[in-house]
Parts: C-alpha cells; sequence; structure tokens
C-alpha cells in the first residue's frame, strides 16, 4: 500500500465535498475515472503523494494542456481534498477479486510476433523508431499508460525555427503558439516571441504520424504492436 | 391680461409643481410597469435592444440581425468596460439582457448588472450544497422574474428587480445523483427544466414548471423507471430547448443511457436516449423523435442545440431542425415529422457500420468498449459539445466549434453495470470551426483553433462570426470565408458563447474569458457616449 500522512475523519470528510463539487465530474465521485478524468486510484502521481505537496501542485495550477482547470483552493482545503484521494486509493488497492478500471492483465490480448511485423512493415512505425531508439520504453511505461504513450506521446516537444523578415533565423523549442504569435525557448532558455506576421517560421511535427495512423489502425494492429512495445524492457 | 413678473413666477412655480407631482405620479404609478415586463411576444421576437433568453430567440441560431459591426469596422472595436466576477472558475453562462440590465451566472452566484457601466446591481449567492459545480448556463426570463437552476436541482423564481426568492422548487434530489447547470426554456407560463447525472442509473426527464406558482404541470420522461428489465436509465436533459411557436412544439436533445460505457445490460436502441424530441409545451406529450446515437456506449449525449431555421431543402421551403452532434454526425431534420433529410459527418468518427434507411448511424458492435480497450473517434467530450453554433441565413452556413478527436474505451465485468461502468482515455484531440453547407453537409471553410476549444459562435447579419479558440483569443471571422478580421487575447479559458445587442443605438459584443465578462463597441459608439456626458 502507498505510503501517507494520516489524516482524520473530518479531514477525508470535508474533501469528500469538495471533491464532489470541484472533481467529481471528471474524476468519478469515488475518484476512479469519470468523465475525460483519468483514474486517480491508478494515478502514480498520487501514489507517489504523501500529504499534498504533488497532489496540490496539481490542483493549484492545473493541467491546462489535458484540459484541467486550475482550482484557486485554500492550504487546509488541498489538505482535505488529498486526504480524500489517498483514502480513495486506499480502499481501491485493498479491495480483493477483479478490479475495476484497466489492469495490465487486460491488456495482454495481442500477439507480439505480429506487432513487430506491423511495426517494420504496414504500420510504418520503423520510419522513426528502432528496437535501439525504443530500448526500456517498456520499464519507463507499464500498463495503460504505455498504450497510451504508444499510441500519442505525451510531453514531447516541437522544434521550430523562426525567420523574421530580413533577419536571422532562429532555433528552439515551440513553447507557445496560436493563430498570431510564435514563442520559442533558445538554447540557453531564454524565451522570445514573434508576431506571425512579422515572420516565416517551421514547426516540425514528430507526432503528426501518430495522428495520421489513428484512422489506419485496427484494434488487433493496436493490441498486436502494443504485445511487441511490452517486450521492449 | 397682463401678468407681473412675479405672477409668471408664480404661475411657472405652480406649473413645475405639477409637473412635479405629475413626474412623481408617473414614477410613483409606473414603478411596477418600468419594472421588467418580459412578454410572450418579445420571447418570440426579442427587440434589438435585449437578449432575453439563452440563445437570444427561440430558433437557437444565435444570428443576430444588428450590422453596424461589420467586417469593414470589426477591428476597430475598442474595449466598454469588464466585470470581474472574482470566483474561481470562468463563466460558462450566457447573459440575458432586458432593460438595459444584464444577469448571468457563475455555479452557486447570479448577478444583476447594468449593461451601460459593468456596475453591479445585485448578486445573488446560493447556499452551499454539495452537488456538482461544473457550471451554469445562465438565468432566464419572463414579466419581472427571473428563473434560475441551482447546481442541487432547484428551481428558484426571483424577482428581477433584487434577487429576492419568491419561491423554490426541488426539480431533482440531487443527493441521488441528479445536477443542474440548465437555462430554462420558458414558453408561455411553461419553465421547461431538466437535470444531468449519468455517473448513477437515474431516469432522464423534462418538466414543465407553472411559472406563476411553481407548481408541475407535467413531465415527460425520456426511459423507463429505473429498474425496468432489459431497458435503459438516463437520458438527462441538460440543455435549453428551442421553440417553434407556429407548431408549438419544443425541441430537447436528451443525454446518454446508463449504465454509460456498457449496453449488455440494455439491449435495443435505447430510446429515448440520445435523442432529439419534438414535445408540445402545453400537454407534454411527444410529437416525434429522431435517435443520432441508438444504443449509445460513448456517452455521446445528444443534447447538442437542436437548431431551427426555415430554409430552402432540395429545392423546396422547409421548416428544418439541425444538429451537430456530439458522436460526430450532422443531421438535418423535417421539424414538423422529424423525418431525416441529411445525415453526414463533420470530422473523423470510426464506430458506425453506415446509416440506416430513417437516417441514423447504425453502432458498430465491436466499436463497444472492452476489457482490452477499443480505439474510438470521437472521443468522449466528442466532436462537439455543449457549446452553441450558429446558422448563419445568408451563406447557408451551420458554424459550430469542433474537436477531432481519438481515445481509448474500456469496459469489463468487474466495472459493474451501475453509472459509468467502464473507462476511457482520450489520446489526441484539436480544436477547429467547421462552417458547415446545410444543403450538402459538405464543410466549406474550417478554422483551426489549437486545442479543443470552449466557445460557441455567434453570427451577425453584416456577415460577422464571433467565436474563440483554445489559446484565449476571442475571434471575429469573415462568415464566408473563414478569415479572421479581430482579435483580443481574454486572459482565460473561454467557456461561453459571444451575444450581441443595441444599447443606446449602438451595436455591443459581449464575451467572456476566464472568469471576466468583457464588452465591445465601436469607437465613436464610445466616443458619442462621452459626448454626451460632457
Amino acid at each position: 500500500m502507498p505510503v501517507h500522512a494520516t489524516f482524520t475523519g473530518t479531514q477525508i470528510e470535508n474533501g469528500g465535498t469538495l471533491f464532489l463539487q470541484n472533481c467529481a465530474f471528471c474524476h468519478g465521485k469515488d475518484a476512479g475515472g469519470g468523465e475525460s478524468g483519468p483514474d486517480l486510484t491508478r494515478s502514480a502521481l498520487v501514489t507517489a503523494d504523501k500529504e499534498g505537496e504533488g497532489i496540490g501542485a496539481i490542483v493549484r495550477n492545473g493541467r491546462i494542456e489535458k484540459g484541467m482547470p486550475k482550482f484557486n483552493l485554500a492550504d487546509g482545503e488541498i489538505l482535505s481534498l488529498t486526504a480524500f484521494i489517498h483514502a480513495q486509493q486506499d480502499k481501491a488497492m485493498s479491495q480483493t477479486g477483479t478490479r475495476k478500471g484497466v489492469d495490465e492483465s487486460d491488456l495482454q490480448t495481442g500477439n507480439a510476433a505480429a506487432g513487430k511485423q506491423y511495426f517494420e512493415g504496414a504500420g510504418g512505425c520503423s520510419k522513426c523508431h528502432s528496437e535501439t531508439s525504443l530500448a526500456g520504453v517498456a520499464t519507463r511505461f507499464k500498463s495503460l499508460q504505455l498504450e497510451m504513450q504508444m499510441l500519442y506521446p505525451r510531453n514531447v516537444k516541437s522544434k521550430v525555427t523562426v525567420t523574421p523578415r530580413g533577419g536571422q533565423s532562429m532555433t528552439g523549442t515551440l513553447e507557445y503558439q496560436d493563430e498570431f504569435t510564435i514563442g520559442l525557448k533558445d538554447a540557453a532558455g531564454m524565451y522570445h516571441s514573434w508576431p506571425v506576421a512579422m515572420i516565416s517560421y517551421k514547426v516540425d511535427q514528430p507526432l503528426e504520424a501518430h495522428v495520421t495512423a489513428f484512422s489506419k489502425y485496427t484494434d488487433n494492429d493496436i493490441h498486436d504492436v502494443l504485445a511487441y512495445i511490452q517486450t521492449l524492457k | 391680461m397682463k401678468h407681473t413678473a412675479r405672477e409668471w413666477g408664480c404661475m411657472s412655480w405652480n406649473k413645475s409643481v405639477r409637473i412635479v407631482t405629475l413626474l412623481a405620479g408617473v414614477a410613483c404609478c409606473a414603478a411596477p410597469l418600468a419594472a421588467q415586463n418580459v412578454t410572450d411576444e418579445m420571447l418570440k421576437h426579442p427587440p434589438r435592444d435585449s437578449w432575453p433568453g439563452f440563445h437570444g430567440d427561440y430558433t437557437g441560431r444565435r444570428h443576430s440581425a444588428l450590422t453596424e459591426i461589420t467586417p469593414g469596422n470589426v477591428a476597430n472595436m475598442t474595449l466598454a468596460w469588464t466585470f470581474q466576477t472574482q470566483q474561481n472558475g470562468s463563466v460558462k453562462s450566457t447573459p440575458i439582457l432586458v432593460d438595459g440590465v444584464l444577469y448571468f451566472t457563475t455555479p452557486d452566484n447570479i448577478w444583476a448588472v447594468d449593461a451601460r457601466t459593468g456596475h453591479q446591481i445585485w448578486h445573488y449567492t446560493a447556499p452551499p450544497n454539495k452537488a456538482f459545480h461544473i457550471g451554469q448556463r445562465g438565468v432566464s426570463i419572463r414579466k419581472d422574474r427571473i428563473y434560475y437552476m441551482s447546481s442541487d436541482a432547484h428551481l428558484l423564481a426571483m424577482e428581477a428587480k433584487s434577487g429576492k426568492i419568491l419561491w423554490d422548487v426541488v426539480v431533482a434530489d440531487s443527493n441521488k445523483g441528479q445536477w443542474a447547470t440548465m437555462s430554462p426554456l420558458i414558453v408561455g407560463n411553461h419553465v421547461l427544466v431538466g437535470a444531468s447525472g449519468d455517473f448513477d442509473n437515474l431516469q432522464g426527464f423534462l418538466r414543465s414548471i407553472d411559472a406563476d406558482t411553481g407548481e408541475t404541470q407535467w413531465n415527460w420522461y425520456a426511459t423507463p423507471p429505473v429498474g425496468t428489465a432489459k431497458t435503459t436509465s438516463g437520458g438527462n436533459i441538460w440543455m435549453t430547448g428551442t421553440y417553434d411557436p407556429e407548431l408549438n412544439l419544443v425541441y430537447f436533445g436528451t443525454g446518454n443511457p446508463t449504465p454509460v460505457l456498457t449496453g449488455k445490460v440494455r439491449p435495443g436502441d435505447n430510446l429515448y436516449t440520445c435523442s432529439i424530441v419534438a414535445i408540445n409545451p402545453d400537454t407534454g406529450k411527444l410529437s416525434w423523435a429522431f435517435q443520432p446515437s441508438p444504443h449509445d456506449t460513448h456517452d455521446w449525449d445528444a443534447v447538442e442545440i437542436p437548431v431551427i431555421v426555415d430554409a430552402p431543402f432540395a429545392g423546396a421551403p422547409r421548416k428544418l431542425l439541425m444538429q451537430a452532434s456530439r458522436n460526430g454526425y450532422f443531421f438535418v431534420l423535417d421539424r414538423t415529422t422529424g423525418k431525416n433529410l441529411l445525415t453526414t459527418t463533420f470530422g473523423p468518427t470510426n464506430w458506425t457500420l453506415g446509416v440506416d434507411k430513417e437516417g441514423r448511424p447504425i453502432p458498430n458492435p465491436a466499436k463497444e468498449p472492452t476489457p482490452d480497450g477499443r480505439l474510438i473517434a470521437p472521443d468522449e467530450s466528442g466532436l462537439t459539445n455543449y457549446r452553441s453554433p450558429s446558422f448563419d441565413p445568408k451563406t447557408g452556413l451551420f458554424i459550430v466549434s469542433a474537436s477531432p478527436s481519438y481515445s481509448l474505451y474500456f469496459s469489463k465485468a468487474a466495472d459493474g453495470t451501475y453509472g459509468w461502468a467502464g473507462a476511457d482515455y482520450s489520446l489526441w484531440s484539436k480544436g477547429v470551426l467547421e462552417a458547415i453547407d446545410y444543403k450538402t453537409g459538405k464543410i466549406r471553410w474550417s478554422h483551426e483553433l489549437g486545442q479543443r476549444a470552449g466557445s460557441g459562435v455567434l453570427t451577425t447579419a453584416s456577415g460577422l462570426t464571433f467565436s474563440g479558440d483554445s489559446a484565449g483569443n476571442f475571434l471575429g471571422l469573415d462568415t464566408a470565408t473563414g478569415n479572421t478580421l479581430w482579435h483580443a487575447g481574454a486572459g482565460g479559458p473561454i467557456s461561453s458563447t459571444p451575444i450581441t445587442y443595441e444599447l443606446d443605438g449602438h451595436q455591443v459584443l459581449l464575451t467572456s474569458g476566464g472568469s471576466v465578462i468583457y464588452t465591445w463597441v465601436l469607437p465613436q459608439a464610445a466616443t458619442k457616449k462621452m459626448a454626451a456626458s460632457k
């Protein structure tokens, strides 16, 4: 069982009310997943959290890129929420028999040999990846996380090259992009931005192939490739 | 007769008194009349200087006849005022405007604000309650009362002038898992309301409540009583419907069936979940129903606005109803009979085996959630959702904020048959404004919005489209081409739909971003106001 601080019954109860009002729609009433939000009882971040240091940071800052807004809650409220989430995780993990939600054992229906063939052939995966470049991926990611990472890797930054009119090109990590503005971080970590109308720019989109692949896979292909990827420990 | 100055003075003094008395009399006797008197006629044909219901008018088109702000001058718009709600969440409501007063909400909060200044007239805060606080879409108005659905699914009638509660009736028991976000649809003396709640197996309903007394007039249930063997529960109605006064029919979309992600215990089409229903507002009797998602297992409520349009279709004038549905399909129906005229997709979908002879998508059983997961497009939030679309009659474009997306759907025996009963994970999504030609279903232009965006759409008769992108930019586009003509950063996520109205002879655009309301006018309107005040 995960180790965390001890919370009072009142903290858990107050946290339950706050959770219902603010979190339950996305994460489910029991924190086991709801509309668009993940199952928090299976969250590595929750498991690592001791007394709100991890959970609190997410609640306060949100995960804007994943659609989670930030919440302006007081310290005591954050602690209560943390108490409730830990209590729910403890409950889910101490459950006997088959647990609800996605288990690693559910994700073993593919054929690794067929997956390797698809990876190297029809899937076109080997245009960018190889067994060497993916070595250890099944150790770094497990279960559903591995499958999600395989289908559309998270936290991959794009590179952008910006050429201001009549100026020197600059290449860096794409930090901001909307219809009107491009922002990048240079090698030294400095942020620069330009109005789109005053530059030409090129964003490399390493993940575009993953988007294109969505409309090509069958469910069997996905399970086969997952079985193959699961061998890359 | 000759009058002395004094006599004149005296007379004019007398006259003044009389005038003052007269004015006082007017003020005194007219006071109840001067308070808002929103009539049925006004709701059917909103004056230019009002926005008296969620959609503005009853059609759900969110199209304004105002033309002062044009493609040529929209870039000159300037900020008139902002109103800071100073709340946690973002404003998701559509404000209503009557007699120069704006009313808008966030969960547990209602404000009445002077439309000329942004000055607060009153602010209501609800008592603490445990219900979900995911959004509040606005209040509605009739005569001198506003109607508000609380988070815990009560309907409150309040004095528009003060926010004083006149009555409070329970619409659904929030302890059982229903909650409310809806702006009621008011038709005559019927206040039409529903509730949300698919985390539990509950019966979806539409209720008509007497606007004067708060008494229930009728209930229409989307599904059989909970526990009826081999049938579905759910079908919650949580978005404001539309109304055709000539046919005397209201149109509502119903929500998904429960249990949500497993369909085994509820075989068949699961009527009337994920349906568009036409109901007589006086009797509560169903006239017709059309089901965008038979036997849904992906949480694709069909509550998206059923937009009413009178326009030619296949050469003949028709009374049409259009919906861009969460499941990725765009439908055109005859709203007299419910007969399907067009079914098409407006983005990636992979869950059907085609379309049946009634125009309904045929769900592919192989795409129902499984223990090892199924790749599904769109994701659970859908190709669109509660974000209001707009119909522009001049171009024949139905413009919707769409979100192409892919996800994984899981369900296994251990997930049970109550409430969610599975799990789903979005893998990728983006935001794009799609302009659909209603006659063909073809997309005429697309405007990228970055990630999935939260703003609805407004069009105006001058050829403008207003919406917002995922980075928090308000956008003013050319309706004909989708090209950007104006933008401004909101400083927060845009989660509502812009509205427009006339105030003191000039057009105003109202938007919200984060927890702040913004109003925009042309510079000459602002200047005239300043000149008048000097």
